[in-house]
C-alpha cells in the first residue's frame, strides 16, 4: 500500500511518525468525522496530532486528540484555493511540522493510507505527498482525458491524479501553495481549484505518490458536467499559460510504475450509455462547427467529420486527433480567440465524443488504464505541436 | 413676368439706352456680389468650428495613439497580463483580446472620442454664432455618433448573447439550438436598431410600433418553441432534481461502497 512514486525515496511504512502533524478535514457528517479520527488515532500517536475540523461536537468522544476549529468550506470534490490558505495559517499558528489535508470522502480510506501520506511529509524529504486511487475505470474520466495527460506532458510528472483531494504537505509546500492561493482568495475567488503538483513541479519540490486503495467519489459542488467542466479545465489551462516558460523546456520523464489493480465490475451495455454522447457529438457538429473552425485547424476539422460520420460501434477518436484538439484549445485560451466562456463550452462536446470512444474501447476488451496511457503518449508526442503553434501562432497550419 | 420684362426693356425716350443697360448690369452685379459674400462670409463663419472640429480629432488622436503605446509598453514590462491572469481565475465573461490590448485600445478611442466631442463642441459654438446658415443636419452629428455607439455595441452584444446561446443550448442538448440562438440574436439586433433610430428622432411612433410588433412576434415565438420543444428537457430537469433532493435527503453511510457499478462519472 505505502509504495511511492520512483521520483522520490521509498517510504518505509515502519518509520516513527515525528510531532506536529496538523489534519485539516473536510466537512463531513459526524459518524463519518469519528471514523477518520479512529483511523488517525490507530495511524499516528495521538500526542503528534492536531485536527482541524469544521465541527468540534466529536471532540467529546476522542478526548486524547486535540481538537481546533477550522473554518468551514463548501463541499467540493477539488481542493480549493481558500482551502489551502487556511491549511497553512493554522499550521503557521500551530507550528505544525507538515498538513495532511483529507477531502469529504476521506472515510473510506484505510488508515495506512492515511499513515502513508502523513508521515511521508513528516519523516522523508517529499514536499508534496499525493494520493493515487484505486477507482473504477469510467470514473475521474476528466481526469484521465484531460488533466492527467497535460499534468504528464508539461510538467513531466506521473502523478495519476492531480486534483487529488487528499495530500501531504510540508511546510514549505504549504506556504508556496498559500502563496499561490491568496492571489485567488484577494480576488473575491476562493473557489477556484489550485494545482499542486504544477506548483510542486515548478518550484523543484520532491513529489511522492502514494496508493491510497479505493475512494468513495465525492459528488461534485456543481450541479452538472457544464458547469464543472469549464471550471476545472479552464483553471489548469489558466495555470499552463501562467507556466509558459517552464513547461516549454524539455524534461525527462520519471520512469513508469506498475498500475494500480483495479478490481472490473460486469461491463455493462455500453451502446447504450454511449448513445447520448455520440447524440450530443452530432448535435454540436451541425451547430458548433463555426466555433470550432475559429480554433481548431481543417486537419483537425477533417478529423472530426470522418469521425461524425461513424457508426455507434466504430465510434474512435485517433489518439493524435484528441491531443491537438485540446493543445488548440489551450492555445486558443492563450490567445483568446474567442471568449473564454464560450471556448471551453465547445470543448465539452468533444470530450464527450472522447468518452464515448473510450468506453466503446474499454469494452472491446482492452485495459482502460492502458488506453489512458496511450492518450497520455499521444499528449507527448504531440508536445513539439504545442510548443510550436504556442510560439508562432500565425504560422500556417494545415 | 413678361409685363414686367417688356416694362424693363420698353426704350425711354427721357434716358439714353447705353445708361440703362449699365444700370441693369450695375444692379446684377451689386446683386450677385451681395449674395456671394453674404455665403462666404456665412462660410467664413462656419470655417474656425470646421477647422476647430478636425484639429480637436487630429491633435486627440495623436495623443491618443501615444498613450495607448505608452500604455501598452508600461504594461507589457509590469507583465500585467501575467498578474492578472494569476490574480483571477477562469471567469465565464472575459474579453477576447489581452488586457493590454484591452487598455491600449480603450484609452486610444477613448481620446479619439474626447476629441470628437470637443470638436463637436467647438463647432457647435462657432456654428451659434455664425449666422442662420440653416444646414439642419448639422445639430444630429452627435446624435448620429451615439446612434453609431449604440449599433456597435447592439451588434457586439447580439453575438456574444447568440453564441452564448447556441453554447448553452447544444450543451443542453436541446435540438433547435441554432434557431434559439438566431433569434436571440435578432432580438438584440432589432431593439440596439429602435433604440438607434429613436436616438436619431426618425420615424416617431411608426419606429415604435414596428419594434413593439417585432420585438413581440420574436419573444412569442421563442416562447411556443421552448415551450412545445422542450417538454423532454423541463422532465429531464425535473428527474434530475428530484434525484438530487433525495440523494441528499439520504442518510450518509460510514463504510465504503463504491454505488451503482460501472457508472460514468466525469469527475
Amino acid at each position: 500500500m505505502a509504495t511511492t512514486d520512483p521520483i522520490s525515496e521509498i517510504v518505509t511504512p515502519s518509520a516513527p511518525a515525528s510531532v506536529g502533524l496538523l489534519v485539516m478535514l473536510a466537512s463531513m457528517p459526524a459518524e463519518q468525522v469519528e471514523s477518520v479520527l479512529t483511523k488517525l488515532s490507530a495511524a499516528f500517536p495521538a500526542e503528534d496530532l492536531l485536527i482541524a475540523a469544521p465541527d468540534e461536537s466529536c471532540a467529546d468522544s476522542f478526548p486524547s486528540l486535540r481538537i481546533v476549529a477550522a473554518p468551514a468550506s463548501t463541499p467540493s470534490s477539488t481542493l480549493t484555493a481558500a482551502n489551502f490558505v487556511h491549511a497553512y495559517q493554522l499550521a503557521q499558528t500551530h507550528e505544525a511540522r507538515a498538513i495532511l489535508v483529507l477531502g469529504p470522502e476521506s472515510w473510506s480510506l484505510e488508515s495506512i493510507a492515511l499513515h502513508s501520506l502523513g508521515s511521508a511529509v513528516l519523516t522523508t524529504p517529499i514536499d508534496l505527498a499525493v494520493s493515487r486511487y484505486a477507482l473504477r475505470p469510467r470514473v475521474s474520466l476528466v481526469t484521465s482525458a484531460i488533466l492527467y495527460p497535460l499534468t504528464r506532458t508539461l510538467f513531466a510528472s506521473r502523478v495519476r491524479f492531480p486534483l487529488a483531494i487528499d495530500l501531504g504537505l510540508s511546510p514549505r509546500m504549504a506556504e508556496r501553495l498559500a502563496s499561490a492561493a491568496q492571489r485567488f482568495v484577494a480576488a473575491d475567488q476562493g473557489e477556484a481549484p489550485l494545482w499542486p503538483v504544477n506548483e510542486a513541479t515548478v518550484s523543484g519540490f520532491a513529489i511522492g505518490q502514494f496508493d491510497v486503495g479505493p475512494l468513495v467519489q465525492p459528488h461534485p459542488s456543481a450541479p452538472d458536467l457544464n458547469t464543472m467542466f469549464p471550471l476545472v479545465t479552464g483553471s489548469l489551462f489558466s495555470d499552463i499559460d501562467a507556466k509558459a516558460a517552464f513547461w516549454q523546456r524539455p524534461r525527462q520523464l520519471p520512469p513508469a510504475r506498475e498500475p494500480v489493480p483495479i478490481e472490473l465490475a460486469p461491463s455493462s451495455d455500453s451502446a447504450a450509455e454511449i448513445a447520448p454522447m455520440i447524440n450530443a457529438f452530432h448535435l454540436a457538429y451541425s451547430n458548433l462547427y463555426e466555433i470550432w473552425s475559429l480554433v481548431l485547424p481543417p486537419n483537425s476539422l477533417l478529423g472530426l467529420k470522418r469521425l461524425s460520420a461513424l457508426d455507434a460501434a466504430a465510434f474512435r477518436m485517433p489518439n493524435s486527433l484528441w491531443a491537438r484538439i485540446v493543445y488548440d484549445f489551450v492555445l486558443a485560451y492563450r490567445l483568446r480567440t474567442i471568449n473564454r466562456g464560450h471556448l471551453l463550452g465547445a470543448l465539452i462536446p468533444l470530450y464527450l465524443a472522447w468518452v464515448a470512444s473510450h468506453i466503446n474501447i474499454t469494452a472491446s476488451g482492452a485495459d482502460p488504464e492502458g488506453h489512458i496511457e496511450s492518450v497520455a503518449a499521444a499528449f507527448e508526442a504531440e508536445k513539439s505541436y504545442l510548443v510550436s503553434r504556442w510560439r508562432w501562432p500565425d504560422r500556417f497550419n494545415p | 413676368m413678361q409685363n414686367i420684362l417688356a416694362t424693363i426693356l420698353q426704350p425711354n425716350p427721357s434716358q439714353a439706352a447705353p445708361v440703362d443697360n449699365a444700370s441693369v448690369w450695375h444692379q446684377m452685379s451689386d446683386a450677385l456680389h451681395q449674395s456671394l459674400f453674404r455665403i462666404l462670409s456665412q462660410l467664413i463663419a462656419i470655417l474656425p468650428g470646421i477647422l476647430a472640429l478636425v484639429i480637436a480629432l487630429a491633435v486627440f488622436t495623436l495623443l491618443g495613439m501615444a498613450l495607448s503605446a505608452l500604455l501598452r509598453r508600461g504594461l507589457t514590462l509590469l507583465k500585467f497580463d501575467d498578474r492578472l491572469a494569476r490574480s483571477r481565475s477562469n471567469n465565464d465573461w472575459t474579453p477576447s483580446t489581452s488586457p493590454t490590448a484591452l487598455i491600449g485600445r480603450t484609452s486610444f478611442w477613448a481620446c479619439v472620442l474626447l476629441g470628437l466631442v470637443v470638436g463637436v463642441s467647438a463647432f457647435d459654438a462657432s456654428f451659434a454664432t455664425g449666422a442662420t446658415l440653416p444646414i439642419s443636419l448639422l445639430p444630429y452629428l452627435t446624435h448620429v455618433t451615439g446612434a453609431v455607439f449604440l449599433l456597435i455595441a447592439g451588434t457586439f452584444l447580439a453575438r456574444f448573447l447568440a453564441r452564448s446561446v447556441l453554447i448553452g443550448a447544444v450543451n443542453t442538448q436541446i435540438q433547435y439550438a441554432r434557431f434559439l440562438s438566431l433569434g436571440v440574436k435578432w432580438l438584440v439586433l432589432v431593439l440596439a436598431g429602435a433604440m438607434a433610430l429613436d436616438h436619431l428622432q426618425i420615424g416617431g411612433i411608426v419606429v415604435e410600433l414596428t419594434f413593439g410588433i417585432l420585438f413581440g412576434g420574436i419573444v412569442l415565438t421563442l416562447a411556443l418553441a421552448v415551450g412545445l420543444g422542450s417538454r423532454d428537457l423541463v422532465s429531464r430537469s425535473l428527474e434530475g432534481h428530484a434525484e438530487h433532493s433525495s440523494e441528499r435527503s439520504g442518510q450518509p453511510s460510514t463504510t465504503p461502497t463504491a454505488g451503482p457499478e460501472d457508472s460514468i462519472r466525469h469527475f
